[in-house]
């Protein structure tokens, strides 16, 4: 007998999901720690997250908090920098670094019977870090390659460039890993200074999702976290200017297709509008079925994809669209970006809320899965600032956005007079379409954008 | 450790060939859903590349009860997330959605296998081919150093091998898919007798079993698949391949053949490939990156497939540093092992890494399900995590040199990506 296919089955039942409970404590020495135990697996995560990303670089130093990183686990205590690797790869431990705008985190997956061990080898990172002058030496070079590496490609020479304009005159507008003429003045002075004022307990917070009773990991916390306090250096954004629209130009050699960047600096992100901001971008362009990915990608077929988002750093924002389009279909692209982002402006309807609205909240049990995705929602509940009930009532706060309100979010938070419009691609392809497409001015720059 | 890697699972065959796999996990009210295709770029031939691939482009088009785009906006709306994804060997397309809604799922993924023909039409090729077009250019054509792996493939095996060309395709083939060649490809490799379905997470055995019956039982079984015919592949002399590109700074690749998925040697080329790179400790980035600095970065890798493995060694030039310096230093550092073999102290430190590799891949279901299915596929026995794992637990130190002299004595793919000379920039 056939069944009869022809409507989608209907939900069976309802879910029940109980949210991850977490502990708070301070250690002795004054670093914050969220706690959330989870037994399913015999592993235990930690994030250390350390106030002192690349918005702290000094002036013509970019890059020092990147290297900073980079150098921090060559060599700690007795171990040298090959013996200190060979210690963590020993005992099946992952450690990792990354250096963000905000803050350096150091993150640490390790198998609970080794958790003592590994702790232990990251407390000699955290707080007896060698930086010997060879290794510096070796790191320092290696980041300059790096720079020089990126300005290959495409994707990201747009991303950062679009970040360099419109963060103009903040600290948000420099990539992390800096430029070569900065990388090349920092001295390993500058990088023990660096340390020094921010690998402070007080500036350090961890976050540890895994198999551990409570009483036991504050016992080892408190055994191998011991430096005491001091200063930390607070950092207040200049507020970004607000810019009026405007195309720049990159130009790349044959490139195969144009990569476009369009958007603006927006606010920090606060609990107010979040959801509303997060519901009016999903429609446009935060998910497959958005209206821009459906239009670009699967209705014309410029494009392999598109997205758009509502991005935060602690101090600031921004609103951005990014996607990678064939050359000849560069000024046609961003006539139809141009028409979606007036359109949402324009309308939303009920529909479309609605099957926002079951994607957002149906999907909250799932972004609770892995120990690393516990301890990053954790970690970013940090970074904003956000309410400690803010996951309880997260689901509310999405059913409660009303429609008006998000419409209102999407005429606000997305200015027309203030997009900007960067381009990388084959100037003799692209150019005569955008020169068709706009009267505004457009900006030649160069790869490392400044202008030409 | 081997409890928790011992896995507990149902599996049955569906009348028309649907091989079955059940797991139950609980911990949270998720479901993943996960089909592997026995279909890859390996099927396709010469002037015909890109099907497969091309498929999983067509498989989230619609199918007869499904109109166009609502697959994945019905996967979105649930609260799930899918995709799919292509290789030499087999195309897998999942999706993970809370427990309620693993009908919807399988609805959708029945339609597609059972009725897809229905409602492919011209326009739906035409707007797919622009995209996969576009994906080419943006993940190949416009990344510095994107065309390497099909430079290396198409080299090393000849031109009547099924791994001579890249899984997406070439652009000349991409340009001419014909909508009768389509339906062909999808009539031979996509019945049920050519799939395996898990299904893993938060279900109950028998009630699962009951819905996957009645949308998968239906469906006919295919036609016999065609074999694969792969011609002897010995490289008879070295090949040393130099490719212009715009980059700054450039790279060497060498690639030996080497041996098929889940053979002991496969796990011994694993160890050798983290022995030479995988920490600062391996002797390649030791000597290369960390010591001499000729290297901006040096990896290795085996990467091994149904047919046939290959043994791949990248490394990147510091600026001013010619390929041949590193090259030598690469061979030196292979010749030692070759000669001396490794330490206790790095086969131990190997082993460690890759065992409790196994325990951190158990944390998110999407890929556990998935590993699930390469196991039954490939090997029949869905709980194989415990005997994976036993492949590189019983290895001997002394085996990763003989693995090295085994297979990176014959001849080898050379591959240079360099600066393109400069040209006017007016």
């Amino acid at each position: 007998m056939k069944i009869n296919r022809s409507a989608p089955p209907k939900q069976k039942g309802t879910i029940e999901f109980h949210l991850p409970k977490f502990n708070k404590f301070t250690l002795n020495n004054g670093i914050k720690v969220l706690f959330v135990q989870k037994k399913s697996l015999p592993i235990i995560q930690l994030n250390m997250i350390v106030n002192g990303g690349s918005k702290f670089d000094p002036i013509n130093k970019g890059g020092l908090a990147h290297l900073t990183s980079m150098l921090i686990d060559e060599g700690a205590g007795d171990y040298d920098s090959l013996q200190l690797d060979n210690e963590f790869e020993s005992i099946g431990s992952i450690f990792n670094i990354g250096t963000g705008n905000d803050s350096i985190g150091l993150t640490l997956l390790s198998l609970a019977e080794n958790f003592e061990r590994s702790l232990e080898l990251l407390s000699l990172v955290n707080q007896s870090p060698s930086f010997t002058n060879n290794s510096f030496l070796r790191e320092q070079k290696k980041l300059t390659s790096k720079i020089l590496q990126n300005n290959d490609d495409p994707s990201y020479i747009a991303t950062s460039n679009f970040d360099k304009i419109i963060f103009a005159d903040t600290y948000y507008k420099n990539p992390t890993i800096g430029n070569i003429s900065d990388v090349t003045s920092i001295t390993n002075n500058d990088v023990i200074q660096f340390y020094k004022k921010h690998f402070t307990p007080n500036n350090t917070e961890l976050v540890i999702v895994g198999s551990i009773e409570l009483e036991n990991l504050q016992l080892l916390l408190n055994k191998f976290f011991v430096t005491t306090a001091n200063k930390i250096e607070n950092k207040s954004i200049a507020v970004p200017l607000k810019q009026k629209s405007k195309f720049y130009f990159i130009h790349k050699d044959n490139a195969a297709q144009s990569e476009i960047r369009i958007g603006h600096i927006s606010d920090k992100r606060n609990e107010t509008d979040y959801f509303a901001k997060t519901i009016a971008n999903s429609i446009l362009g935060g998910q497959f079925s958005s209206r821009l990915n459906l239009n670009l990608r699967e209705d014309k077929g410029f494009t392999y994809g598109i997205n758009s988002g509502f991005t935060y750093h602690s101090d600031a924002g921004n609103f951005e669209i990014a996607t990678s389009v064939n050359g000849k279909n560069t000024g046609e692209a961003i006539k139809e970006i141009k028409k979606e982002i007036a359109g949402i402006k324009t309308e939303i309807t009920d529909s479309e809320i609605e099957f926002t609205k079951s994607y957002l909240i149906k999907r909250f049990p799932a972004m609770f899965e892995t120990n690393s995705q516990i301890a990053h929602h954790l970690s970013s509940m940090l970074k904003h600032n956000l309410s400690e009930n803010y996951f309880d009532t997260y689901i509310e706060r999405i059913t409660s956005c009303s429609k008006e309100e998000i419409e209102a979010t999407a005429k606000e938070k997305i200015i027309t007079d203030e997009l900007i419009y960067l381009v990388v691609g084959d100037k003799n392809i692209v150019m005569p379409q955008l020169k068709e497409i706009t009267d505004l001015d457009i900006a030649v720059l160069g790869v490392d954008g400044n202008e030409l | 450790m081997n409890d928790i890697l011992d896995i507990k699972y149902e599996k049955h065959t569906l009348k028309n060939g649907l091989e079955v796999v059940l797991y139950q996990d609980k911990s949270l009210p998720i479901v993943s859903v996960n089909l592997w295709y026995k279909v890859g770029s390996a099927n396709e031939t010469n002037g015909k590349t890109g099907f497969a691939h091309l498929f999983e482009h067509m498989m989230f088009q619609g199918s007869e009860n499904v109109p166009k785009e609502k697959h994945f906006k019905f996967i979105e709306e649930a609260g799930g997330n899918l995709n799919g994804s292509t290789s030499f060997d087999r195309t897998n397309y999942f999706e993970t959605v809370p427990t309620n809604s693993l009908e919807l799922a399988l609805w959708l993924e029945s339609d597609r296998m059972g009725f897809l023909l229905e409602a492919l039409t011209q326009e739906k090729l035409d707007n797919q081919k622009d995209v996969v077009m576009n994906e080419r250019r943006q993940r190949y054509d416009n990344q510095p150093y994107g065309l390497s792996w099909e430079i290396i493939f198409s080299n090393l095996f000849p031109k009547n091998h099924p791994y001579h060309w890249p899984t997406i395709g070439w652009m000349k083939d991409i340009e001419k898919f014909e909508l009768n060649d389509v339906r062909n490809f999808f009539k031979t490799y996509y019945s049920p007798n050519n799939a395996s379905l898990v299904i893993g997470g938060d279900i109950e055995y028998d009630s699962v079993l009951e819905l996957v019956k009645k949308y998968f039982e239906e469906i006919p079984k295919g036609e016999t698949i065609p074999e694969i015919v792969i011609p002897k592949t010995q490289l008879s002399e070295n090949k040393k391949i130099i490719h212009e590109d715009s980059i700054q700074l450039s790279k060497i690749y060498l690639t030996w053949e080497t041996t098929e998925l889940y053979t002991d040697d496969d796990a011994s080329l694993d160890v050798l490939s983290d022995v030479l790179t995988g920490s600062k400790n391996g002797r390649l980035f030791k000597s290369l990156v960390f010591e001499k600095q000729i290297a901006q970065d040096v990896s290795s890798f085996q990467y091994s497939a149904n047919l046939t493995g290959m043994f791949i060694v990248v490394a990147t030039a510091k600026p001013g540093v010619s390929l041949d310096e590193l090259k030598n230093e690469i061979q030196t550092e292979l010749n030692e092992v070759m000669t001396n073999g490794i330490s206790e102290k790095e086969f131990n430190r190997s082993i460690n890494t890759v065992k409790s590799s196994f325990i951190y891949s158990l944390q998110n279901l999407n890929s556990l399900v998935n590993q699930i299915n390469n196991y039954n596929t490939n090997l029949g026995e869905p709980n194989s995590f415990v005997y994976d794992l036993g492949r590189f637990k019983k290895l001997k130190q002394s085996s990763i040199k003989d693995v090295a002299n085994k297979y990176l004595k014959n001849n080898y793919v050379e591959l240079h990506i360099v600066p393109k000379e400069n040209k006017d920039e007016d």
